[in-house]
């Protein structure tokens, strides 16, 4: 089920009201209530996968026991490893098998070997799979790491691992974070209610403003490459900034606003990104619940940067690489995530100081920007085609589909707006504010004309969000 | 203690509907004045065809249509009054929804079709833009109901918002003051001639029919409902191919072959200007492969109306 749906409105608001007007005095008929809703949200798409869901609960569920009950190291590292197999077998099945298997023919051809295809298989990508296979293995970790005790609530912990609003794009919820959430009661506050919608609205604008509204213009150019110049990869690169910007804080935001309706507390995931004045700073700015995530359970492990120098840069590249690979099987995310490691790289070699200010900010908006080419880019053949017409021919800036301008102006309008608001909130968000006005009735017309401003200015065709492909 | 939260809460959700309803009203009856005052542009031509024509020949159709017919040549060789309210990009869907909310104002002696040859074949687009009607909803609601409700089941839940009456408008309106967009009486010229090339060659080869596509039952309803709203008027139909600058075979377009099965079973005349040899291969009367400039335009209409002088 899309957050961007009709479907969505009806489901939340019965759920909602079974939430607190039915099941409200029970905290595990609640638990049920909210497992049974995620069941029905992530069937919506593809019921078959929900054995995959199953699967997993039932396994990290069982791993997380016997970890915590055994006095043994041994058994204890046995019950980690059947989580961490089960899960990135999971993941890689689905997920990256054809990829390897092409690669590898790939590679054989190169050296003129050249092999069948006969292992390569028709497989559906189970959506959010790299999500939930990851929050589910911080909860085995972290049981192991002796930072969480399992809890012998199934139901509560079958809906912590499938719970709707952050189960197909996160944010990666730490157990930590979230299963003790489901073990206490929720109380329901005007506060957090409101706090909730707002959320979710100011995530809709996001999304159906912003990110679709830039989609357009993006999808025109990079799917036609042979039919642009640099000028208008360029215009669309930057405008792909902002729509996968849009696109995946507008579905945190949802995520988390839709959370708070049920009492949950959910990890911010972005913290206006495209300000930050080094590419270091980005990454504690983007898909933070991600990059926090491969902090703590990959950089850390490998020794992080309490080593010595040469091994801190492999730890640095290392963990973005598999962050690319995280995104996508496909070898433009590899190189994007590549890009990024050698940019923390040159970082830590160049700047000894945190670097401040409008130039750096940006330089990194350029740097992050040039990595995007190669995240967006339909094969890597395309982003370098695109790469070297950016750095050769500039040429003529395509504005719209028939020289039709409109589309492109809208894109121009969104962001505009964004860019006014964030930038406000990061310098001077102690000034006026419409959400926390002390008018009533200029904070409700605040959010009736923004809502107004999504019905007048949205793109309403049900898109998907980019990040339900990883 | 949480009684008093959920009461707070209704009142409070109570309140910011009532003003939204007061936004969504007063900036919805600002946006519908600015859409309704275009005078150029694809908005204004439809508007006028729906509110304004008083033609006594209507034209139909794609940007085939929009591009082909020129209404000054169908008024001399005809010597009756004519309007091109073909519309770019869109299909049939659109075409049966314009038809139904012109002729409840008016009724033309003769409406010409333009047909394309997949106009049968399924294709999202021709849903996704039927949102260009919704500005017209609350007046025409009974005639265009049962078309967009094929776009959505929960049309008259969505556009009940003034808001979405007219999403993704402004743009167009704001475009259109600054720079108006000329039109002679709905039809707009292209200028310049096609440049053979070997790529356009290839292109337009590689596009022979192979009727692998399927038919919309929706669009076939639409084609059958266009046919029989016209009868019932009693207003002349024709349907007409317009010319291309490459041969294409289309003997296994199924659903060009489904069009021709149904205008001949309803009688309807059919003029196909596919492969006609006064116009294949002539860069001089062609803007692109499948569109004609200016000469080519009045040369085709002029072409049309001594057919259709010949059915009368």
């Amino acid at each position: 089920m899309l957050f961007n749906s009709i479907d969505f409105f009806v489901f939340l608001s019965l759920v909602f009201i079974g939430y607190w007007f039915v099941t409200y005095k029970s905290l595990k008929m609640q638990n049920v209530l909210l497992l049974l809703a995620s069941y029905v949200f992530y069937g919506w798409w593809d019921w078959r996968f929900l054995s995959l869901i199953a699967l997993s609960t039932i396994i990290d569920y069982t791993a997380g026991s016997r970890i915590y009950g055994s006095k043994e190291v041994s058994v204890k590292k046995r019950w980690l490893w059947v989580s961490i197999v089960f899960n990135l077998g999971m993941l890689g099945f689905f997920k990256y098998y054809n990829f390897f298997i092409d690669s590898w023919i790939d590679l054989f051809a190169s050296v003129g070997y050249e092999l069948q295809s006969t292992w390569t298989l028709q497989i559906i990508l189970p959506v959010g799979i790299s999500f939930y296979t990851f929050q589910t293995l911080s909860y085995s970790i972290d049981i192991y790491k002796e930072k969480l005790q399992p809890t012998k609530n199934f139901i509560a912990f079958a809906a912590f691992v499938a719970f709707f609003p952050q189960l197909v794009a996160g944010p990666i919820e730490r157990a930590t974070n979230l299963v003790p959430q489901f073990l206490k009661k929720r109380t329901f506050t005007y506060q957090t209610f409101s706090y909730g919608i707002k959320l979710m609205i100011w995530g809709f604008f996001l999304k159906l403003v912003v990110a679709d509204r830039a989609a357009i213009y993006v999808n025109a150019v990079y799917n036609n490459t042979e039919n642009h110049d640099g000028l208008s990869f360029i215009a669309a690169t930057v405008l792909f900034a902002f729509q996968i910007y849009g696109d995946f804080a507008g579905y945190s935001l949802i995520a988390i606003g839709t959370s708070k309706l049920f009492g949950f507390d959910l990890m911010t995931n972005f913290r206006r990104p495209y300000f930050s004045a080094s590419v270091s700073e980005f990454w504690t700015r983007w898909h933070i619940s991600l990059s926090t995530w491969f902090r703590d359970y990959l950089y850390i492990p490998l020794g992080g940067n309490r080593v010595a120098k040469p091994r801190w840069l492999f730890n640095l590249f290392i963990t973005f690489l598999i962050s690319g690979l995280w995104h996508g099987a496909n070898w433009t995310f590899v190189v994007w995530g590549a890009l990024n490691g050698l940019y923390l790289i040159a970082e830590v070699l160049v700047f000894k100081k945190r670097r401040k200010g409008v130039f750096n900010v940006l330089l990194t908006f350029i740097l992050i920007n040039f990595a995007w080419v190669f995240f967006r880019a339909n094969s890597i053949e395309d982003a370098f085609f695109i790469i070297k017409k950016i750095c050769t021919a500039p040429g003529r800036l395509y504005i719209g589909s028939g020289d039709d301008i409109t589309a492109s102006l809208y894109a121009t309008l969104a962001i505009a707006i964004l860019v006014v608001v964030e930038l406000k909130k990061e310098y001077f968000n102690t000034m006026f504010s419409i959400s926390n006005h002390k008018y009533e009735f200029v904070r409700l017309t605040g959010y009736a004309v923004l809502i107004y401003i999504i019905m007048y200015f949205g793109v309403f065709g049900k898109s998907q969000f980019i990040y339900f492909q990883f | 203690m949480i009684r008093k939260e959920y009461k707070t809460s209704l009142i409070k959700l109570g309140k910011f509907l009532v003003i939204f309803l007061i936004v969504d009203f007063a900036l919805g009856m600002i946006s519908k004045q600015l859409f309704f005052s275009q005078e150029t542009g694809k908005y204004a031509r439809s508007t006028y065809a729906i509110q304004e024509t008083d033609a006594k020949v209507l034209i139909f159709g794609s940007s085939h249509a929009h591009r082909h017919y020129v209404p000054e040549v169908i008024e001399t060789e005809l010597k009756k009054s004519c309007y091109n309210a073909g519309a770019e990009g869109q299909q049939l869907l659109y075409h049966v929804a314009l038809q139904k909310m012109i002729i409840k104002r008016m009724q033309p002696e003769l409406m010409i079709l333009n047909i394309d040859e997949d106009f049968l074949y399924h294709a999202k687009e021709a849903y996704d833009r039927l949102s260009d009607l919704h500005p017209y909803y609350s007046d025409y609601r009974d005639d265009l109901k049962p078309i967009l409700g094929l776009q959505s089941k929960l049309v008259d839940f969505k556009l009940f918002f003034r808001g979405y009456q007219t999403n993704s408008t402004i743009m167009h309106v704001i475009r259109y003051y600054a720079s108006p967009q000329l039109d002679y009486k709905g039809y707009r010229p292209l200028f310049g001639k096609v440049k053979p090339s070997k790529h356009i060659n290839e292109e337009v080869q590689s596009k022979i029919e192979k009727g692998v596509e399927d038919i919309d039952q929706n669009f076939v309803a639409a084609l059958q409902m266009f046919i029989a709203i016209a009868k019932d008027h009693n207003i002349d139909l024709v349907f007409v191919t317009s010319p291309t600058y490459f041969t294409v075979d289309h003997s296994m377009n199924t659903s060009f072959n489904r069009i021709k099965t149904i205008a001949e079973k309803e009688n309807i005349p059919f003029v196909d200007f596919f492969n006609d040899q006064q116009f294949m291969g002539k860069p001089t009367l062609f803007h692109d492969p499948s569109h004609l400039n200016n000469d080519g335009a009045k040369l085709f209409t002029k072409k049309l109306a001594d057919q259709i002088k010949k059915f009368k």
